[in-house]
Formats: C-alpha cells, sequence, structure tokens
C-alpha cells in the first residue's frame, strides 16, 4: 500500500506516506485527506458514515469555492451518526436509509460515502449498501475506503483518488473530444485558485474536460479518460491516479505549480509543450507575455516596500517550495522554508529555491529568525504566536486563508497581505515593556 | 451482509437517519478542553490521527490560540493487534522527550472504545514514568458536555488526596464546558469578593484566556496546577454550573461528605443569579453582598426594562449545547422574548426548558428559521442567517469568524446585562 512506483522516494527504499508515531503525530488522517480531495464536488453529497465527530469537527471549515448552480453540498455536511445501538447491530441499515432518505430530498448527481474507523471495525459492508442503492436509485454511489487509521492526509487523497478512477472515470462519453483537453488533478479551487488561471488556458485554447476536484462535476470527471493529458496541480497524493491513467487510457501527466510568476509561466509551458503544437505553444507565449507585463506593472507600487526583505516559511508539502516562488516573484527574499510535511520530491524541490530547509519549526524557527533578521513569517494559523513572540510580521497562507495567492492575479493579493503586515505598527507594539518591567 | 433498502418502511419511521449539518461536538473533544484547564498539561487522544488533528484545528481556530494535544495514532496494525498499551506507551515516551508535563490526561475515542482497549491497565504501567487520568470517552456516545463533565468525573476520583479537614472558606468551582475563560474568571472574581479561596477545576481562565504567552503550546499554558486538585479535598463548598457537570459536584461529596454541594442549572439572567447569591448567602449564613454587586443588580434591572421592547416581540431560535441553550433561553425569556431551542443530544436539562426543546441538527433549525427573527447558535449559522436573513449572534463552539470569543463575559447580573444589550442591538440592526 505504501510503495508507489511514480514516487521517486521508493528507489531508496524510503515511505513518506509513513506510519504516524504515536505522541509525536501532527497533522490529519486518511479520512481528512479523501475528504479535501472530493469534497469540492459541489453537485455530489458527501455522507461519512461514522459517529458525529469526524465530520462534526470539519464540515464547512474550507473555503473551496464553485460555480455549481444547484444546492451548492461542499459546505454542507452529512454524516448517519453512528451511535452505541449501530456499532452492536451494525450500521448498514442506517446507512441504506440514509442514502434514501438523500435522494428523497436532495436529488444529488452522486453521493460518496466516506468509511471512517468505526465503520471500518465493526465491518460494515459499505460496498454492498452502496451497491444496492446505486443500482436502486441510478446514481453513482462511491465507497471511499480511507478510515483513519489506514495513515496520513495524503495516503487518504490518493485513495479518494483510486475510489473515482474505478468507479467513475470512463463512464460517461462526451458529446465531443477536444484536441487539446485536460483534467486538472489535485486543485481544489481553495479561495477560486484555480480561477486565476483556468481563463488564461482556456485562452490559449486548452479545454479543461475535468477537475478532481476544484468546481468540480461528477458529469465531467465521468469524461476524463477522454482528455490528452492529465495535469497534477501541487498534489503529489494524486500521482497514483495520474499513473493509473497513464496505463489504463494512455493519458500522460505533467506536474507543475501556479503559484508565482515564474510558475505560473512555466506551468503554462508544460502543459503546452505536452501536446507540442507549434501554433498552441506560440499563443502561449504571446498570453505569458502579455499575463506577465500587465503584473510587471501592477507589482510596481509594492515593490519599495519589499524590496530587501526577510521571510521565512512553514506550510504544508507543495507549499514549502510553491509559496517559496511566489515570494521571490515579489522582490522577498526566503531564507529558510520548513519541509516537516514534504514528500522527497518536493525537499528536492524546495532546496532548489530555497538556501535553507529544516524540519523541525519548533526547535529550528525562533533560531533561523533571529540569526538571519528575519522580517515576516509565513505560515499557518498555529505558527501565529512564534511570530508574535519574536515580535516580527506575520501572514497566514494556510487553508484557511481569506483571499487567493493563485497564478498572475493572486500574486498581487500576496504582495498586498505582505506589505500590509510588513507595515503594521502593531508587532512591535506588543513588544513593548509594561510600565511596571521598565 | 448488507441491509436491503426499503424506502416505505422508512418513511414511516419518524427518526431521521442521518444528521445534516451537525450541531454535534464529540465526547474527546470536551474532555481535550477540560484537560487545558489544568496547567502543564498534555491531552493525549486515543485513537487515528485525525481525531486529534480536527481537534486542534477547531480549538485553535475558535481561541486563536495555541492548542496542546498529542494521539495515540493508531494505525491499522495497532487497530487490530494491540490492546492499547504499546500505542499509548510509546506515545507517553514520545511525548516525555520533548516536555515534562505535570499530567497527561489519557482519553479515549470511538474507535479505540469499539476495540475495547485497557486504558486503566495502559496507565498503571506506566505510573512509575508518568502522572496520568484515564477517561472512557467514545464519540458515538454522549458529545462535548459529557466528555468535559466525565474528565472532571475521573480527575476527582483518581487525583484528589483523602482528605478529613474542611475549610468553610474554601470552594471548588466546577464551570461547565460552555463558560467561556473570562466568564470562569468573573465567578471566581464573584466569589472571593465574597471571601472565599476559590479553585476552578478545569480553569481555563488563565490558559485559554488569548493572553500574549511565551509559550509554543506544547503544554497547556495555565490553570489549576496538579498539587492544587490533588489538595482540593477539604473544600467546603463545591460549586457546579450547568446540569452536565451536576454530577461532579455529587462525586465529589460522596467522596467527601463533609463538603456541602451548590447546583446551578443557569448563571444568566436575574433570577439565576439572583438565585446564586442566595444559596451562597444561605451558606455564609450571611446577609450582606459588596455594594457593586447590588449596583450591577440595579443595572440589569434597567437592562431589562430597556431591551423588554425589542426582546419581547422577538422570536428567536437557539442551537446550542444543552446548558448554554438552556442558559440564554432562560435570560431571553426574562425580558419576554419567545425561544425554541435545538440541542445535539439529550441532556437532563432538557426537563427545565420553559420554552419549546428540539434535538436536532441544523437541518431541523433551517427548517424553522422563516418564522423567526433571529438565530443563536454556532459558525454555521452564518450562512443560514445570512440566507434567511436573520439576525445572528454567535455562541457556542465552533466559532470560526469572530475575535474575542475567549473575552466575552455573559454571566450574573453584569455579564447578563452585555448578553441582553448585544441581543438586542443586533435585533434592532438587523
Amino acid at each position: 500500500m505504501l510503495n508507489e512506483s511514480a514516487c521517486s522516494h521508493n528507489k531508496t527504499k524510503k515511505s513518506s506516506c509513513d506510519k504516524p508515531k504515536p505522541g509525536a503525530t501532527s497533522g490529519g488522517c486518511a479520512f481528512e485527506g479523501a475528504q479535501i480531495s472530493l469534497f469540492p464536488y459541489a453537485d455530489a453529497v458527501h455522507l461519512v458514515h461514522g459517529p458525529d465527530t469526524c465530520l462534526g469537527a470539519s464540515w464547512e471549515t474550507r473555503a473551496t469555492l464553485t460555480s455549481y448552480e444547484g444546492e451548492n453540498n461542499t459546505p454542507l455536511g452529512y454524516c448517519t451518526n453512528v451511535t452505541t445501538q449501530d456499532i452492536i447491530f451494525g450500521g448498514d441499515k442506517k446507512l441504506a436509509d440514509a442514502l434514501s432518505y438523500i435522494v428523497e430530498h436532495k436529488n444529488p448527481k452522486a453521493i460518496f460515502v466516506y468509511e471512517t474507523c468505526v465503520t471500518a471495525m465493526i465491518g460494515d459492508n459499505i460496498d454492498y449498501t452502496c451497491k444496492t442503492a446505486q443500482d436502486q436509485f441510478n446514481i453513482p454511489i462511491v465507497a471511499v475506503h480511507a478510515p483513519g487509521f489506514v495513515g496520513s492526509k495524503n495516503l487518504g487523497s490518493r485513495l479518494a483518488g483510486e475510489a473515482v478512477l474505478d468507479a467513475l472515470v470512463g463512464t460517461r462519453e462526451p458529446d465531443s473530444i477536444h484536441p487539446f483537453g485536460i483534467n486538472l488533478i489535485g486543485d481544489y479551487n481553495v479561495t477560486g485558485d484555480m480561477w486565476q488561471y483556468k481563463p488564461i488556458l482556456e485562452r490559449i485554447g486548452i479545454k479543461i474536460v475535468s477537475t478532481l476536484s476544484g468546481d468540480g462535476r461528477i458529469e465531467a470527471i465521468q469524461t476524463a479518460h477522454t482528455a490528452k493529458l492529465n495535469v497534477i496541480v501541487c498534489a503529489k497524493s494524486l500521482v497514483t491516479l495520474c499513473r493509473k491513467m497513464q496505463e489504463r487510457y494512455n493519458i500522460p501527466y505533467v506536474s507543475v505549480s501556479f503559484y508565482g510568476k515564474r510558475d505560473t509561466s512555466n506551468a503554462i509551458r508544460s502543459i503546452v509543450n505536452a501536446f507540442g503544437d507549434a501554433e498552441l505553444i506560440a499563443k502561449a507565449e504571446a498570453v505569458i507575455a502579455e499575463e506577465e507585463a500587465k503584473l510587471t506593472e501592477r507589482l510596481k507600487s509594492y515593490h519599495l516596500m519589499l524590496k530587501g526583505k526577510k521571510a521565512i516559511l512553514n506550510t504544508g508539502g507543495n507549499k514549502s517550495w510553491s509559496i517559496a516562488s511566489a515570494l521571490q516573484d515579489i522582490g522577498i527574499e526566503v531564507v529558510a522554508t520548513c519541509v516537516q510535511k514534504a514528500t522527497e520530491e518536493d525537499v528536492a524541490i524546495a532546496s532548489e529555491y530555497v538556501p535553507i530547509v529544516f524540519k523541525n519549526p519548533g526547535a529550528e524557527q525562533p533560531r533561523l529568525i533571529d540569526e538571519h533578521k528575519v522580517d515576516i513569517l509565513l505560515a499557518g494559523g498555529r505558527s501565529l504566536y512564534t511570530a508574535i513572540k519574536k515580535r516580527i510580521a506575520f501572514v497566514d497562507v494556510n487553508q484557511e486563508k481569506k483571499v487567493s495567492y493563485g497564478a498572475y492575479g493572486g500574486l498581487e493579493n500576496l504582495a498586498i497581505d505582505v506589505c500590509a503586515a510588513l507595515s503594521n505598527p502593531v508587532f512591535k507594539l506588543v513588544a513593548k515593556e509594561a510600565p511596571w518591567e521598565l | 451482509m448488507g441491509a436491503m433498502i426499503n424506502i416505505k418502511e422508512f418513511k414511516n419511521t419518524t427518526l431521521k437517519p442521518l444528521h445534516v449539518n451537525p450541531l454535534k461536538l464529540s465526547q474527546p473533544m470536551g474532555a481535550t478542553l477540560a484537560f487545558l484547564g489544568i496547567k502543564n498539561c498534555m491531552p493525549l487522544m486515543h485513537g487515528a490521527q485525525g481525531c486529534a488533528s480536527f481537534t486542534k484545528v477547531l480549538f485553535t481556530r475558535h481561541f486563536n490560540d495555541p492548542i496542546a494535544i498529542q494521539t495515540t495514532a493508531v494505525n491499522d496494525i495497532t487497530a487490530v493487534i494491540d490492546g492499547g498499551e504499546k500505542g499509548i506507551s510509546e506515545a507517553v515516551e514520545n511525548i516525555t522527550k520533548k516536555v515534562t508535563p505535570d499530567l497527561v490526561g489519557l482519553f479515549t475515542t470511538g474507535m479505540t472504545e469499539t476495540k475495547g482497549d485497557d486504558i486503566k491497565g495502559a496507565t498503571l504501567l506506566l505510573k512509575e514514568k508518568q502522572k496520568m487520568v484515564y477517561v472512557h470517552t467514545p464519540d458515538f456516545e454522549g458529545g462535548l458536555e459529557s466528555g468535559w463533565s466525565l474528565s472532571v468525573q475521573n480527575i476527582i476520583t483518581q487525583l484528589i488526596a483523602p482528605c478529613a479537614r474542611v475549610r468553610k472558606d474554601k470552594a471548588l468551582l466546577i464551570p461547565n464546558v460552555n463558560l467561556s475563560p473570562i466568564e470562569v474568571e468573573k465567578l471566581k472574581e464573584a466569589l472571593e469578593l465574597l471571601d472565599f479561596e476559590v479553585l476552578a477545576l478545569p480553569d481555563l481562565s488563565d490558559s485559554l484566556d488569548g493572553h500574549l504567552g511565551v509559550k509554543q503550546g506544547a503544554l497547556s499554558s495555565g490553570g489549576i496546577s496538579v498539587a492544587q486538585i490533588e489538595a482540593l479535598g477539604d473544600a467546603g463548598v463545591v460549586i457546579t454550573v450547568g446540569r452536565s457537570v451536576k454530577k461532579c459536584g455529587e462525586l465529589f461529596c460522596e467522596k467527601y461528605p463533609q463538603s456541602t454541594h451548590l447546583h446551578f442549572d443557569s448563571l444568566m439572567g436575574l433570577e439565576a443569579s439572583d438565585d446564586f447569591y442566595a444559596k451562597l448567602l444561605a451558606y455564609m449564613g450571611s446577609k450582606s453582598v459588596p455594594s457593586v454587586v447590588k449596583r450591577w443588580r440595579a443595572r440589569l434591572q434597567d437592562v431589562l426594562l430597556d431591551t423588554h421592547f425589542s426582546l419581547g416581540k422577538a422570536k428567536i431560535i437557539i442551537a446550542d449545547e444543552p446548558d448554554s441553550a438552556y442558559a440564554l433561553s432562560k435570560a431571553l425569556r426574562e425580558a419576554g422574548g419567545t425561544c425554541e431551542a435545538y440541542i445535539s443530544q439529550r441532556s437532563e436539562v432538557q426537563e427545565a426548558f420553559t420554552c419549546k426543546v428540539v434535538i436536532g441538527d441544523l437541518e431541523e433549525v433551517e427548517k424553522a428559521l422563516s418564522a423567526a427573527d433571529m438565530l443563536i447558535t454556532n459558525y454555521h449559522g452564518e450562512r443560514l442567517a445570512h440566507k434567511h436573513h436573520k439576525a445572528l449572534l454567535i455562541r457556542g463552539f465552533p466559532n470560526y469568524e469572530q475575535v474575542g470569543v475567549a473575552l466575552r463575559h455573559n454571566i450574573l447580573y453584569e455579564g447578563s446585562c452585555a448578553f441582553l444589550c448585544e441581543t438586542a442591538n443586533l435585533l434592532g440592526h438587523h
């Protein structure tokens, strides 16, 4: 299970889907990974089969936007609320009843059923219940087997991707097949990141066949097998899905990032080069030149403020380098980046962008901040107090952020936020000693 | 073997087979908060890593503060072949490599209860290495309130030393999980004004109150110390606030019969605050209160009159934990508000409600919303209130969007003034 031939670490027999260590583990479980990967399908209902906890604490927490015109199911929480009774007698009947309730009241395009620790443990026959309901109601009902105890968030994302591949991909034929059709894999459209670059790709002449799963649609992902190229956007965990699609449908894949000017332009180039169509490549270069010129103009006013400023990054996997690249593009020197939760590929890429990569933020972050006279820390909310303690500026770049930092357009948002943090007197003010301490 | 689906049969049952937009938070989450109210404590959740991660993220965003918590990270192998002690001892070993907790609060989750792990045995094996308290908190039973309460009960039975002395002026305060850190502090101050020495168990007032500290959140950053807990046996009076913790007070008095138990279902509004002072004065054999208490009572009388115009005409839906929903509805009823309460699970406090109370989820709340003026619930109410153009007051867990959640003060005479004014103003400007 923990071997993925497309992952480079398997050459060294190391696993990045490592078993978690008791008492020394942070980060989400496989269920959370599955949830993150699939919840953006707003036209499907996401039913969590387990006690209320898994969902009770996690629904409506990610700002993954959708343009779906029906009822948006992404911010809604559906849960079978397994209780002691169900654990003794089995939760299958409750699941079956819940499925018919959902079909009757919600009329979704599909239902995903997420197995959790407890329902895996008591051996509910989720596959059978889903299959029976699927035959009866005539919509796809997909069992996702990623209970929390099988591993980390990344593993859950991977399992969710494979569930989609086996149950949905290839189950519908489109009206027409586009010569430059792509699937966008692994962008969840948090704060509308995907919408920053999707129109640019379309302007070049590329068609988005389907997404997994930002602003995604069930009917689109069913036709994913007719795309000519899979584009993995910053999501190593879904490389398995792409490798299997290459094996099954002969669809090649490229891995790109849409953070920062250089990476966005390179991402566009990777995509058009994969098609190798001269006209398409020329069109892409024209659009890139135009977008970059617009961006340079827009970033001019922030340049004075940001020049020579030093930053440290502490984010999840791919962001360890993608945000670093974006920061460098707005003129900031990135001193160090944390690779605690990054895969080996990410660590390798991060080392190309940033001089220092570190693994233990608790111990190393404060030291690095002092040593390099860092001006700003960019991290998830949990690191805020590190910055405050060190009296340096802070920007929250995790999944709960409010605006998109993606592609060309998002870079200006990043510049605005970094400038605002740097020019805010609050970090110095709270460092002042109290009158009775002087 | 899966179950055959029979739609007709299902239509005849009144119970919904699922929760849509659940109101419920889990027992282990309540236990986490309880242990965060003990100084230098590490809450250790026995389950897969996600339970602790979800909990940490939710409370981090709610309090805007670091949350100390660790997990035994049960995996697919230990889920099947370990009886718990291997993962637990490994977790304690890894925790103590980095920090030195005065206490490790060990509590279970649905999965480890389904396996039937022996957590008592695991803590006994580690007794030489690390002081621990164990609690059974499966998430397929109870909720936030009971997880907190069960933890307090187990702290009382496992930590407090035997004691024959009694100090009439020493008060043990047991708040329910819904009280904010500042409410706990204000309650302690109110009791100190009456010349009590007060200890709150758990005490979130200086651990999750949002003070700027120097710690990294490796362990809980404040609260009642383990030594203070061990020495609680001579408390002359135990004060429980909220029906969910009533049993904690009863348990304490069983163990220390020389202690008096004063229970309050709520401390919001005039009647509840009056009841608080009446019972305490009776215990003390006194008739006098500090003048500041009298002044705040007179202000609350005035606020009740000032707010009764808008509140008296308002239909308000409350969806929260049972104890909190009860306290809110009671306070609003005093100013003439019409309330309907939704709670996530059964609770003993249901009998005390003077308004309609329903066990339901936020889907049920939304159905009832069109006939109401205002919604009082957690952050998930934002979308509903916005969609249906209703006034919204955010209370309960989680509250992701607002700051200062820990600083809220809505109890006793003073806090009730703030609560009624805030509610009336929201209604007025909606």
